[in-house]
C-alpha cells in the first residue's frame, strides 16, 4: 500500500465509495505489497531462491495469512443477527471459527454457553418394528425434523441447564402437614454441577449444516457471534492485508515452505529457515499481545479486592 | 554501450581485406549480408548464454564486481534490444505477442484506462483529435499513450508502440515522449502508470489447476497468461490472459526482448561493374545493432562463412581460430 498524505487518511479521498476505507490502514501491508517484496528480495539468481513461480509465491502468502487468522492475528470479526422462530442462526459466509456467542438484552451482552449435549439431530423413518424405510431408489426416508430438532424449536426439549427449560422449572411439588415438599433440593443446590448451572439460552454448532442451533428461549432474541474468518476476504486479492507486526514471520513462512519442497536444498538451509521462522511468529504473537504497563495495572488492581 | 556509426562498412572493408588476396576472396553484397544476419544473430543467441554462465560464476563466487562484473555488460547489450509495446487483441482475451519478439522478458497489465480515441491530425510527437477532450478525462503527464486498434476504422495498422505523455497541450491536444507511428485515423489509448501488475506466464499443463484452485485463481490483481501457437502470418505466438474478463486492448503491455534488425550494407554504383559504394543514406539501410566491442566477433565469423563459400579453408580456420581465442580470454 503506497503512503498517503494525512488529508487522504482523515478524508478518504480516493476511496470514493466508503468512508473509513484509510483508517487504520498504516497498520496493514497488503498481499500485493507481500509478493512484491518478497520476489524482490528473497528471490532472484544469486538468492536461495530462485526460478519460482508467482503463483506459488501467492499461494504460499495466502496460506500463511490464513493460518496466523485461524489463531496468532486475533483479528475477530463481529456479526449481530436475530434468532428467529426457527431458533438458527446462518453462520457468516466467510466463518471458520467462533469466539464468543452472545445474547444481546436489555442494553447487555451476556455470554452463552455452548451445550454440552447434542441439540439437534438427523432422523430416519421407521415402521413399528424399528426397521429403516427406504424409497424405491433404495435410499433411507427421512422425516423433515427429527424429534430433537422439533422439540427444541416447539419449547418441549428439556434442558440439563438452569434455565428455562430446566426439567425442574416450573416442577409442583406436594404440601403435606403444612409444608411445601419438591422432588429437588430448593434453595442452596450443594452438589451443583457447575458446567451446566447457566440461566442462559445454548446453543450448539452444526458445523456441516453451517447453522447455530439455540435452545428455545433465544427465539426472537439478538444474537452476537464473535468469530474468525481467514482473511482471503472473499476471494478479493486486492483486498487481503495482514498486520505488519507478522509481515517479517510471512516472509520466514514462506522462504521455508518454497525451500523446503524445493529439490536439492541442504537440510541445514531448510532448518535455518524453520527456526527463523518459528523465532519470528513467537515474536509477532508477543507483540501482538499487547502486554503493556497501563493495561497490566489495572488488571493487577484486583488482587487486593476482599472476596466476602 | 556505444555503437560505431556505419560500423557495417568497417567490418565488410576488414572482411573483404583479409579475404580479397588477389581478388579470389570477393564478397558480393548481398552474400555479404547474408552473412553479416548470420553472424549478427549467432553472436545476440551467444549472449544469452554467456548471462546464464555469467550467473553461474557468480554464484560459485569466481567473479568479480567494478569493472570485473561481465554481467551488467552483458545485461546493457541485451537490453538495449528492450522494447514495450502494447499486445493487439485478436479476440476476448487473446493477444497477438509483437511479430520481432525474441524472448517476453515481462508482460504487464494497466488496469486504469483513462480514455482512447482516433487521431484526427497527424503531427510529429503529438496526439491531436479534435473529438477528445482530455482535460476533461483527467490525461496527466506521465500516463502512458499506446497505440491500439481504431474501432471505427480497422483496417489502420496497429504497430502497439507505446510513449508517455509530456505535457497536456489542450482539450485535444497532447505532446508524447516519442513518435509512436502514428497515422491518419490511427487510433490510441491512454493508460494511468498507477498500479500496475505482472501477467504471470503459465506453462499449459498448469493453467487448469491454477484456474480450479480459489487460493491461485487468476484474477485482476494477479493475471496470468498462457503462451499459444501461431495466430497469422503476420505475427508471432498469440497468448490467452486470464482471468478472461482483461479483454480491454491497451491494456496488455509487453515488453519484450527483440530480434536485431536484418543488416543491410546498401550502395550505389558509380561505375556500372565497378566496385560499389557505401550508401547509408538509402531507405533501407541498416547497420550492425550490436555494440562496437562485437566487431572482431562480427569479422571473425562473417570470415568463416565467407571461407566456406568460398572453399577456403585456411580462411575458415582463421576466423575459428580467432573466435575460439576471443573466447577463452572472454572465459
Amino acid at each position: 500500500m503506497a503512503y498517503i498524505t494525512e488529508y487522504q487518511y482523515y478524508e478518504n479521498t480516493g476511496n470514493p465509495n466508503t468512508l473509513d476505507e484509510n483508517w487504520g490502514s498504516y497498520q496493514y501491508v497488503s498481499l500485493n505489497d507481500i509478493v512484491n517484496n518478497f520476489i524482490l528480495m528473497y528471490v532472484g539468481n544469486d538468492k536461495l531462491i530462485n526460478n519460482v513461480e508467482r503463483f506459488n509465491i501467492i499461494f504460499h502468502a495466502k496460506r500463511a495469512i490464513q493460518e496466523l487468522n485461524y489463531d496468532s492475528m486475533k483479528e475477530i470479526k463481529i456479526l449481530e443477527l436475530e434468532v428467529c422462530d426457527t431458533l438458527r442462526y446462518v453462520l457468516p459466509h466467510d466463518y471458520v471459527n467462533w469466539v464468543r456467542i452472545s445474547l444481546y438484552k436489555n442494553g447487555t451482552l451476556l455470554p452463552l454457553t455452548e451445550n454440552i449435549q447434542t441439540n439437534w439431530s438427523d432422523a430416519y423413518l421407521q415402521d413399528n418394528n424399528c426397521r429403516i424405510l427406504f424409497d424405491h431408489e433404495g435410499k433411507i426416508l427421512k422425516p423433515s425434523t427429527s424429534t430433537v430438532d422439533l422439540q427444541r424449536i416447539t419449547g418441549g426439549k428439556k434442558s440439563i441447564y438452569l434455565n428455562e427449560q430446566s426439567q425442574y422449572n416450573g416442577q409442583e411439588g406436594y404440601f403435606y402437614n403444612g409444608l411445601w415438599y419438591f422432588e429437588y433440593p430448593v434453595g442452596a443446590r450443594y452438589g451443583l454441577n457447575t458446567e451446566t448451572a447457566n440461566a442462559n439460552p445454548t446453543f450448539k454448532i452444526n458445523k456441516k449444516s453451517g447453522v447455530i442451533n439455540f435452545s428455545s428461549d433465544m427465539a426472537g432474541e439478538l444474537c452476537v457471534l464473535e468469530y474468525v474468518s481467514d482473511g482471503m476476504e472473499n476471494g478479493v486479492d486486492s483486498e487481503i492485508s495482514v498486520n505488519k507486526l507478522f509481515e517479517e514471520f510471512i516472509y520466514s513462512y514462506m522462504k521455508f515452505v518454497i525451500l523446503s519442497s524445493k529439490y536439492g536444498i541442504q537440510e541445514y538451509i531448510v532448518n535455518r529457515a524453520r527456526k527463523e521462522k518459528s523465532a519470528l511468529l513467537r515474536n509477532a504473537k508477543l507483540r501482538l499481545s499487547n502486554i503493556h504497563p497501563g493495561r497490566l495495572l489495572m488488571n493487577l488492581r484486583g488482587q487486593n479486592k476482599w472476596i466476602k | 554501450m556505444k555503437r560505431l556509426i556505419g560500423m557495417i562498412n568497417t567490418v565488410r572493408a576488414t572482411v573483404l581485406s583479409i579475404a580479397n588476396k588477389n581478388n579470389y576472396g570477393y564478397i558480393t553484397p548481398n552474400d555479404f549480408n547474408l552473412y553479416a544476419k548470420q553472424a549478427q544473430l549467432d553472436i545476440f543467441e551467444d549472449y544469452f548464454y554467456q548471462y546464464n554462465s555469467q550467473i553461474v560464476k557468480q554464484n560459485a563466487r569466481v567473479s568479480g564486481s567494478g569493472y570485473a562484473d561481465i554481467l551488467k555488460g552483458i545485461e546493457e547489450v541485451v537490453d538495449s534490444f528492450s522494447s514495450t509495446k502494447s499486445l493487439v487483441t485478436s479476440g476476448l482475451n487473446t493477444y497477438d505477442m509483437p511479430e520481432d519478439y525474441y524472448l517476453m522478458n515481462k508482460i504487464n497489465y494497466y488496469p486504469l484506462f483513462i480514455t482512447q480515441g482516433a487521431v484526427t491530425v497527424v503531427s510529429q510527437d503529438r496526439i491531436v483529435d479534435q473529438n477528445a477532450d482530455f482535460i476533461a478525462d483527467g490525461v496527466q503527464p506521465g500516463m502512458l499513450v499506446v497505440s491500439v486498434t481504431n474501432p471505427l476504422d480497422p483496417s489502420v495498422i496497429v504497430t502497439g508502440d507505446s510513449a508517455f505523455v509530456v505535457s497536456v497541450d489542450g482539450i485535444n491536444q497532447l505532446t508524447i515522449s516519442s513518435n509512436i507511428g502514428i497515422v491518419q485515423d490511427q487510433g490510441y489509448a491512454i493508460l494511468s502508470t498507477s498500479r500496475i501488475t505482472e501477467v504471470e506466464r503459465v506453462s499449459q499443463n498448469k493453467i487448469f489447476y491454477l484456474n480450479s484452485s480459489p487460493l491461485t485463481q487468476p484474477n485482476s490483481t494477479f493475471p496470468a497468461y498462457v503462451l499459444g501457437g501461431a495466430n497469422s502470418t503476420v505475427y508471432g505466438n498469440t497468448i490467452t490472459v486470464y482471468p478472461n474478463t482483461l479483454t480491454t486492448e491497451g491494456t496488455i503491455i509487453g515488453q519484450y526482448i527483440r530480434y536485431p534488425k536484418d543488416p543491410n550494407w546498401t550502395y550505389f554504383n558509380i561505375i556500372t561493374g565497378g566496385e560499389p559504394s557505401f550508401d547509408e543514406t538509402a531507405p533501407d539501410y541498416q547497420d550492425f545493432e550490436l555494440p562496437d566491442s562485437d566487431q572482431t566477433n562480427l569479422v571473425n565469423k562473417i570470415l568463416q562463412y565467407a571461407g566456406v563459400s568460398i572453399r577456403e579453408t585456411a580462411l575458415a580456420q582463421f576466423g575459428k581460430m580467432e573466435e575460439k581465442e576471443s573466447d577463452q580470454q572472454e572465459g
